[in-house]
């Protein structure tokens, strides 16, 4: 296990902690990460965002729970865009994780620093978050595998919402294996957590994926070239591989950003100075304005943009032109997908449409342009499917990850997949000094 | 998308903006109301689910308890006699 000095200077380089344990035993069984957004005894729960600082939980996360029950240790809490809300891990209040392949590129996010502690730490796993992608986008762009289960499988008890209609508790790991090994351990009912159902719980013994139905997507030439490389892999291990194409996608990514904001701004309405975290505000002003001036100081612009987004959305007027629409589209999407699970196991795209962007690339990027650069990763996590991000080949020395997605419940194809692909697939480390 | 309804939006949200912040949210927002417009073509269904998957309401039992002692959650909190201390409310 990773001792504290060495975890010190390595955070040090690659700032994908935003606080780290005050010592670490030896004696534990695994050693093991949680996304800034998941409470943890001992620790800050800040998930991103300065309004929060000093807020320390006096409860375990359910999944943090299980973890340490199971024998695990927790080391430190990730870095993460403020709330989750982004793609790069950049919009966060306590430093921006370094991608371990190119310091000068992202993590991706909003789980850049659970991404790059599995990539640079021998034998770790990290707890993670997706609302919309945020463990696939930077699974992919660290080059690790990491894997969102079926919506309700994993207790949220314990998660600073983000969208609580797509939340997911997920696990990433440069080992295939330690996703089968540990999602079992942090799934289950959970009467702290309206949404766990859970149902049927995660087979044992992992089913074989037989079939994949690849959806083709805008994706770059470097990409595009690992992926299809990675289909006649899948070829060559008797996957039946089919080209298919999926009409209902491109209304994915607008459904998902009116559901996700609206969702969002509802949640952050809580955050006022008050009741978590800061409360070193000016008590003489009256309720209103406190709240006001809290907010407007310590809550980071992605943040706010989301906020005033999902608030306009839900106004009396707009509420059937978006929110009600989106949810429509919801539907439609899954019935899609469970249309093509009808015939297929599961369906293959790139995680990503392109490989982690350098910091200076994405300063320059307006905000939808940063939105769209969800666009492959948001439709299972819009539809509360199983998905499954696997590193498949490099473009230009950065990893390519490829994304499996099966039909809800079916989440033991996805770890069994992975299992198979690792045997098969020579993973690249990066070189960490310490 | 204008600058009176951005302010009016943050204003609901407790978010007081710099002009700076008005015209940067004014011109954000217009690009992805835009961009939103594809959902005009968009295949709707009915009964809309506000879930993913179904899931049934567990709701805890109606039984007063203390999961935390109080003197815990008052710990890191701004008090004064053990009460919590608020802005002012007139």
């Amino acid at each position: 296990m990773i001792d504290l000095p060495d975890l010190s200077k390595i955070n040090e380089k690659y700032r994908m902690f935003s606080e780290i344990a005050s010592e670490i035993s030896t004696d534990a069984e695994f050693a093991f990460s949680a996304k800034d957004n998941l409470t943890a005894v001992g620790f800050q729960a800040r998930a991103g965002s300065a309004i929060l600082e000093g807020y320390r939980p006096l409860f375990d996360a359910a999944c943090i729970e299980k973890m340490r029950s199971a024998g695990g240790f927790l080391i430190g809490k990730t870095n993460m865009d403020e709330f989750g809300f982004g793609s790069f891990s950049m919009n966060s209040a306590y430093g921006i994780p370094r991608n371990p392949y190119d310091t000068e590129r992202s993590c991706g996010g909003s789980s850049g620093g659970a991404a790059c502690a599995a990539a640079v730490i021998d034998g770790h796993v990290a707890l993670g978050v997706s609302t919309g992608g945020s463990i696939a986008c930077p699974a992919s762009f660290c080059g690790v595998y990491g894997m969102a289960p079926t919506y309700g499988r994993v207790s949220r008890h314990g998660l600073i919402d983000y969208g609580n209609s797509m939340d997911k508790v997920g696990i990433l790991s440069q080992d295939a294996k330690d996703l089968g090994k540990y999602l079992p351990i942090i799934s289950g009912d959970d009467r702290r957590d309206p949404a766990s159902c859970n149902h049927p719980p995660l087979q044992k013994r992992f089913r074989k994926l037989r079939s994949v139905a690849i959806v083709k997507g805008e994706a770059s030439a470097g990409v595009d070239a690992a992926i299809r490389s990675a289909e006649e892999e899948l070829r060559s291990m008797s996957v039946d591989v089919e080209t298919v194409s999926m009409d209902s996608l491109r209304y994915a990514l607008p459904a998902y950003y009116v559901l996700a904001s609206a969702e969002g701004s509802t949640n952050i309405a809580r955050y006022c100075g008050l009741r978590y975290g800061r409360q070193d505000g000016d008590l003489s002003l009256k309720f209103d304005d406190y709240f006001t001036k809290m907010r407007s100081e310590y809550l980071g612009e992605e943040t706010k943009r989301r906020v005033i987004l999902g608030t306009f959305t839900r106004m009396m007027g707009f509420r059937d032109k978006y929110y009600a629409k989106a949810l429509g589209v919801r539907n439609a999407i899954i019935s899609e997908y469970k249309s093509i699970f009808e015939r297929f196991d599961a369906v293959l795209t790139p995680t990503m449409p392109f490989i982690s962007p350098r910091f200076d690339e994405i300063s320059g990027m307006s905000a939808l342009e940063t939105y769209r650069a969800d666009v492959l990763s948001v439709p299972p996590n819009l539809s509360g499917l199983p998905h499954i991000s696997m590193p498949c080949g490099y473009s230009e020395g950065m990893p390519v990850g490829m994304m499996l997605v099966a039909d809800h419940w079916n989440d033991d194809i996805l770890l069994s997949a992975a299992e198979e692909w690792q045997k098969r697939f020579d993973a690249r480390r990066s070189e960490v000094a310490i | 998308m204008d600058r009176e309804t951005v302010t009016k939006v943050a204003r609901i949200a407790h978010l007081e903006l710099t002009e700076e912040e008005i015209e940067l949210y004014r011109s954000d927002l217009e690009e992805i109301l835009d961009y939103f417009r594809v959902l005009d073509g968009a295949p709707s269904s009915d009964g809309l689910l506000l879930n993913p998957v179904e899931v049934s309401d567990v709701l805890r039992p109606d039984e007063p308890h203390m999961e935390i002692p109080a003197d815990a959650l008052l710990a890191d909190m701004n008090t004064y006699e053990r009460y919590v201390r608020g802005p002012r409310v007139q």
